[in-house]
């Protein structure tokens, strides 16, 4: 089964909202390090230069920059790519941003698998458990182009640090041009019986696919979509652990600290239930084009269907016995 | 005490603090005397001399920036605001306690004046950057100044900001270096090729200078001049000895991480010329 995918990048929503947000908040600053053709910042860059600031290729001080302008009252959005926000200047964030809540919208591009063929140093599998480890930061993966836009406007609603996801991707439509995002909110958008599927960012349209698999052959599927994962909606997953006793989680990120980790701090404490993690292991996204990683890491809707069809079959047999 | 002293004056308030900050260091425990002891001078000829700051209004959004990016040395800012008025001296007393205004080395908003948390080393002039940044943006005239230790000029952080701030012209921005040949483990000019700072920061653009750091009279001077008209940033490299002040505490890297017994408070107060 194929994920239809969209016309449109998020990358190229992240660069329109940009612009968009740019005139309606004037204390709006975009910060990049070198690459804002890449990740689209251009846009706002060719729109409004005086508030668009490039500080080369150093990561470290695109965060320091972004901080002491933020200090100053601004709302900043220092662009770069998710593996160097998060693993080259993660002293700057956490001690810069993080530590005293500055207004800080940082964008984390080519997250997770996305940066594709430039292999494992641009790809980013730990940015989503990094990012949730740090104190006052908030961090979200977008579902679709609406969501990212929706959530672009959000977190100008909401002082303080956020994390964000802009996956170089054509995310499949899950949602419509009235989409609301809010912090903290989960969407069930699927009901079902006997598991349930969470994924975040894109890779909720892999759910979605899956949950239709598993429904030909008798499997009810819920699959709820996460995309703010701190705060993150602990009713909506507990109310599933309950309704359905038995979760798959599926991420663009390892599986250590990011949707998965996040589910199971929750349904470990409020309502133990089944956990299966669907993600990357131990090791790196290796260079390829994203059909084909997807493939290998068994990140595609027929390999999660047959981990939920495993794990429903287990519980079945729990059940009887 | 009014802002603005004549240099003997100013020399006894010196002094007054340097024996203030061994008071701190032993009633809490906590080490890096001999770094703010090394920066007294520079933080007394810009926070008398230079630095436009009013204690009564320490939000003013026209006010000059001073960042003391080596956040060890935070009983040197602490001592230096709280005599400048921006918070009563009892803060002092309770330095470093859980719970307390002022930790040991400064965090987000924890006092009047404190512009900066710090700290982590290599953070103050990216951050000051932005201020400076922001500054232009708004079409204000304040100078940012930040401190920093010949040490902290290992991280890297440094020279990113450092060639960032030339392009930019950002000529009200001010970098002092407090520059006492040592750190924690050993001479900074042997742990890094570290001369010359002057042709360093000069070949990236800045204005640089040498400076007696502890001539207070100089600092003030140069100090005063930013921005000096040639559209530089403006570097000082201020030759200092760590642990300034105390004979027995001077240029001895002891000092780094020991806490001084209480002879030895009285020994430094007679040195210092206090009763």
């Amino acid at each position: 089964m194929k994920i239809s995918f969209s016309t449109k990048s998020l990358r190229e929503t992240f660069g329109q909202t940009l612009v968009e947000l740019g005139e309606r908040y004037k204390q709006l600053i975009v910060l990049d390090a070198d690459l804002n053709t890449s990740a689209r910042t251009v846009l706002f860059k060719e729109r409004y230069p005086d508030r668009f600031i490039q500080c080369g290729i150093a990561e470290a001080n695109l965060f320091g920059i972004a901080a002491g302008l933020a200090a100053q009252g601004y709302v900043t959005f220092p662009s770069t790519f998710a593996a160097f926000a998060a693993r080259k200047a993660l002293d700057q964030v956490y001690v810069n941003i993080a530590y005293p809540k500055l207004d800080v919208k940082i964008a984390g591009s080519y997250c997770g698998m996305t940066a594709t063929e430039c292999g494992p140093s641009h790809n980013c599998a730990e940015d989503l458990a990094i990012m949730r480890a740090l104190p006052h930061v908030k961090v979200l993966d977008p579902g679709d182009n609406y969501e990212l836009r929706s959530m672009m406007h959000a977190m100008m609603a909401e002082p303080g640090p956020v994390y964000f996801r802009v996956a170089k991707v054509n995310a499949a439509e899950l949602f419509g041009p009235d989409h609301n995002f809010e912090f903290g909110v989960g969407h069930l958008l699927r009901e079902g019986r006997d598991v349930t599927l969470f994924g975040t960012g894109f890779m909720t349209a892999v759910a979605l696919a899956a949950a239709t698999l598993l429904d030909r052959e008798g499997i009810s599927a819920a699959v709820a979509h996460i995309p703010s994962l701190k705060p993150i909606d602990e009713e909506l997953i507990v109310r599933q652990a309950r309704a359905t006793g038995a979760f798959v989680t599926i991420e663009n990120h390892r599986v250590f600290g990011g949707l998965g980790g996040a589910v199971a701090e929750i349904v470990s404490r409020e309502y133990p239930v089944q956990l299966e993690m669907l993600g990357l292991g131990d090791t790196v996204f290796e260079a390829a084009p994203l059909q084909d990683l997807l493939r290998h890491y068994e990140l595609t809707p027929h390999a999660l269907a047959a981990r939920a069809r495993a794990l429903v079959t287990r519980k079945r047999r729990a059940t009887a016995a | 005490m009014s802002a603005t002293s004549d240099l003997a004056n100013l020399d006894l308030v010196a002094r007054r603090l340097r024996l203030k900050l061994i008071q701190m260091s032993h009633a809490a425990g906590t080490p890096h005397l001999g770094s703010a002891l090394s920066c007294v001078d520079i933080l007394v000829a810009a926070y008398w001399n230079v630095v436009k700051v009013d204690p009564r209004n320490p939000s003013d959004p026209l006010r000059d920036r001073f960042i003391l990016s080596k956040g060890h040395a935070a009983t040197a800012l602490y001592a230096t605001l709280a005599e400048r008025g921006f918070f009563p001296k009892e803060w002092l007393d309770t330095f470093a306690a859980h719970g307390a205004p002022l930790a040991e080395q400064p965090a987000p908003n924890c006092a009047p004046g404190v512009e900066l948390a710090t700290g982590s080393l290599g953070h103050g002039l990216p951050v000051g950057v932005g201020m400076a940044l922001a500054a232009r943006i708004q079409k204000r005239d304040y100078r940012v100044f930040v401190c920093m230790s010949d040490g902290e000029c290992n991280e890297g952080t440094v020279w990113e900001a450092a060639m960032f701030a030339p392009a930019r012209k950002l000529d009200r921005l001010c970098v002092v270096i407090d520059y006492n040949k040592w750190q924690a483990t050993g001479r900074s000019n042997e742990i890094m090729a570290l001369p010359s700072l002057r042709d360093k920061w000069a070949a990236f653009g800045w204005t640089a200078h040498e400076v007696d750091g502890h001539d207070l009279a100089a600092l003030s001077r140069l100090l005063k001049n930013v921005p000096d008209g040639s559209g530089k940033p403006v570097a000082l490299i201020a030759h200092t000895i760590k642990g300034k002040g105390v004979s027995f505490m001077q240029d001895d890297n002891n000092w780094h991480y020991r806490i001084p017994k209480p002879e030895e408070i009285e020994a430094a107060r007679k040195e210092l010329g206090l009763a």
